[in-house]
């Protein structure tokens, strides 16, 4: 991205989502710009800061080079600007949230009022009575959002998924599209450029929140009947009503990716986009398990989460492992460390039909292309959105299922 | 209009320190406040002098003539009082914090639990 490059980025408005009046909004706005500011300006800084006093520091001290986040850590952690960094990165994740909360607690009724009044568009929405929460979920709240997934005690039900909704948005600065949905976006993109002739008939997306990433399954494959998970009512009653008013008919059910109660070999696609990092060690196998005994024979997994840490320097993973420990992401590191083709062949998939690559970010086709929604048809284009997502685009574990498991 | 912060606020998790000084995380995000206060009152000024300028309703130096009445003292300081109760969030974290005796302990172990299962 050039660097005079202003971002005016604007969230497309829906009956359900809540920004609040011209302050609120104004105050959003400075998030966006803050955030932008924090990994544009200042993360240069702090690396400059790094490979220029801290590293030097670390190598006559211990006669070599940090090898990881955790040497890095030592290396850098009493740096002032680091500190500062941090500091602030902290605040605009709090301030984020609470720009979005007041007016969302305000305008609840007017929330409940137009969720009742949405035309129906042949949507579902499941939910259980009783749902065990795993724990994953609900012992922190999960990158500082007040409430987490669930909600404060007694919110009303579109709490969550309304307040996650802005928040995201303000989150990646509008680099997920003005309805939130690129990677979801991106990753059809990109299954139809590599698999032209696939055309998935049931698909399944896991952990789907507000179903912002599901949508676009539903507009880009319309002939699929699109199914979406997630273990928070909260979340998935917003989702529910929100592709009702964009018009996507999408079946929701209150589910744990561990283990569904769907049919074996029953969906042709079953996709997850930024699920696995907020989950646990032990639920990641079973997750997979899950998907490969859900999979029809052709069928195809595919996780859209970040990158792992194998192949990246260890200033560039102390950044990331910033998140464990300064935002509330429990899993965010110790996931990046498992070996997740590994996990692939031991849930069933043959090691020759799992690999990783780059969804590249439809955003950016979409910034290129003004105020005009994406075509349906993929368009070629050079990927520079390195600032959001690293390398430009979304990394996807992607696995066919080859054949039935015995 | 939501200038008055109503909201809980509470995030579950301990809030991490930073500098060695906690009073110095307050004060950085104090200032991180006042920014975003600031910026929205640009903003308001901004969307004021375009309107003006648009319908030609006043003059810009009507600014400095006005005198406010009691109902425009009151709103005002109505108003202050709801941006430094913004401003002392970060130690109302603290406060629920306590309350509720969550800690570093705690978070270190979710950390450790998740990681494992």
């Amino acid at each position: 991205m050039q660097s005079e490059m202003l971002n005016t980025f604007q969230q497309s408005d829906h009956e359900l989502l809540v920004k609040g009046d011209s302050n609120d909004i104004a105050r959003q706005e400075f998030i966006k710009s803050l955030k932008g500011a924090i990994q544009q300006q200042m993360l240069p800084v702090i690396t400059n800061a790094y490979y220029q006093r801290a590293l030097p520091n670390y190598v006559s001290e211990h006669g070599k080079p940090p090898e990881d986040y955790t040497e890095a850590r030592v290396a850098f952690e009493q740096d002032p600007l680091f500190k500062a960094y941090l500091c602030i990165n902290r605040s605009s994740q709090e301030l984020q949230w609470f720009s979005v909360l007041d007016p969302l607690e305000e305008n609840i009724e007017a929330l409940d009022k137009a969720s009742k009044e949405i035309k129906p568009s042949g949507g579902t929405l499941a939910l259980e009575e009783d749902f065990e929460v795993p724990k994953y979920v609900s012992s922190i709240d999960i990158h500082c959002m007040p409430g987490g997934y669930l909600g404060p005690e007694g919110a009303h039900p579109l709490h969550a998924g309304a307040l996650y909704d802005r928040g995201v948005y303000l989150y990646a600065m509008g680099f997920m599209g003005p309805l939130n949905d690129d990677m979801g976006r991106s990753v059809v993109n990109y299954l139809k450029r590599k698999y032209p002739d696939f055309k998935p008939k049931k698909i399944l997306d896991l952990g789907c929140t507000v179903g912002h990433s599901t949508l676009p399954y539903a507009e880009l494959f319309p002939e699929a009947e699109v199914h979406a998970i997630d273990v928070s009512d909260s979340c998935l009653t917003y989702a529910h009503h929100r592709a009702e008013s964009l018009g996507m008919p999408v079946h929701f059910k209150q589910a744990n990716a561990e283990s569904t109660d769907f049919e074996d070999n029953s969906f042709d696609l079953i996709v997850s986009h930024i699920l696995l990092h907020e989950t646990s060690q032990k639920a990641m196998p079973k997750i997979f398990n899950e998907c490969h005994r859900l999979l029809k024979t052709g069928g195809l997994m595919v996780h859209a989460d970040l990158p792992p840490f194998e192949n990246m320097d260890a200033y560039m993973q102390l950044i990331l492992d910033n998140e464990t420990w300064y935002n509330n992401e429990p899993f965010w590191t110790a996931m990046r460390n498992i070996d997740q083709i590994l996990l692939s062949e031991k849930a069933g998939f043959k090691k020759e039909d799992v690999y990783f690559d780059t969804a590249p970010m439809a955003i950016m086709e979409f910034a290129n292309t003004d105020t005009t929604i994406p075509e349906d048809e993929p368009e070629d284009r050079e990927f520079v959105a390195e600032e959001y997502a690293p390398g430009g685009g979304w990394e996807v574990l992607v696995a066919q299922k080859k054949s039935k498991v015995a | 209009m939501s200038d008055t912060p109503t909201s809980n606020r509470t995030i579950k998790g301990k809030r991490p320190s930073f500098f060695d000084a906690r009073g110095v995380d307050y004060l950085m995000h104090m200032v991180m406040v006042l920014s975003q206060e600031l910026s929205v009152t640009r903003d308001r000024l901004n969307t004021l002098e375009h309107l003006i300028e648009d319908k030609d309703l006043i003059k810009r130096t009507d600014f400095d003539s006005y005198t406010p009445d009691q109902d425009c003292l009151e709103e005002r300081e109505k108003n202050r009082q709801a941006l430094i109760k913004n401003l002392f969030s970060v130690m109302d974290q603290e406060a629920a914090e306590l309350v509720k005796n969550d800690s570093k302990e705690r978070f270190d172990e979710v950390i450790a639990e998740t990681a494992k299962g």
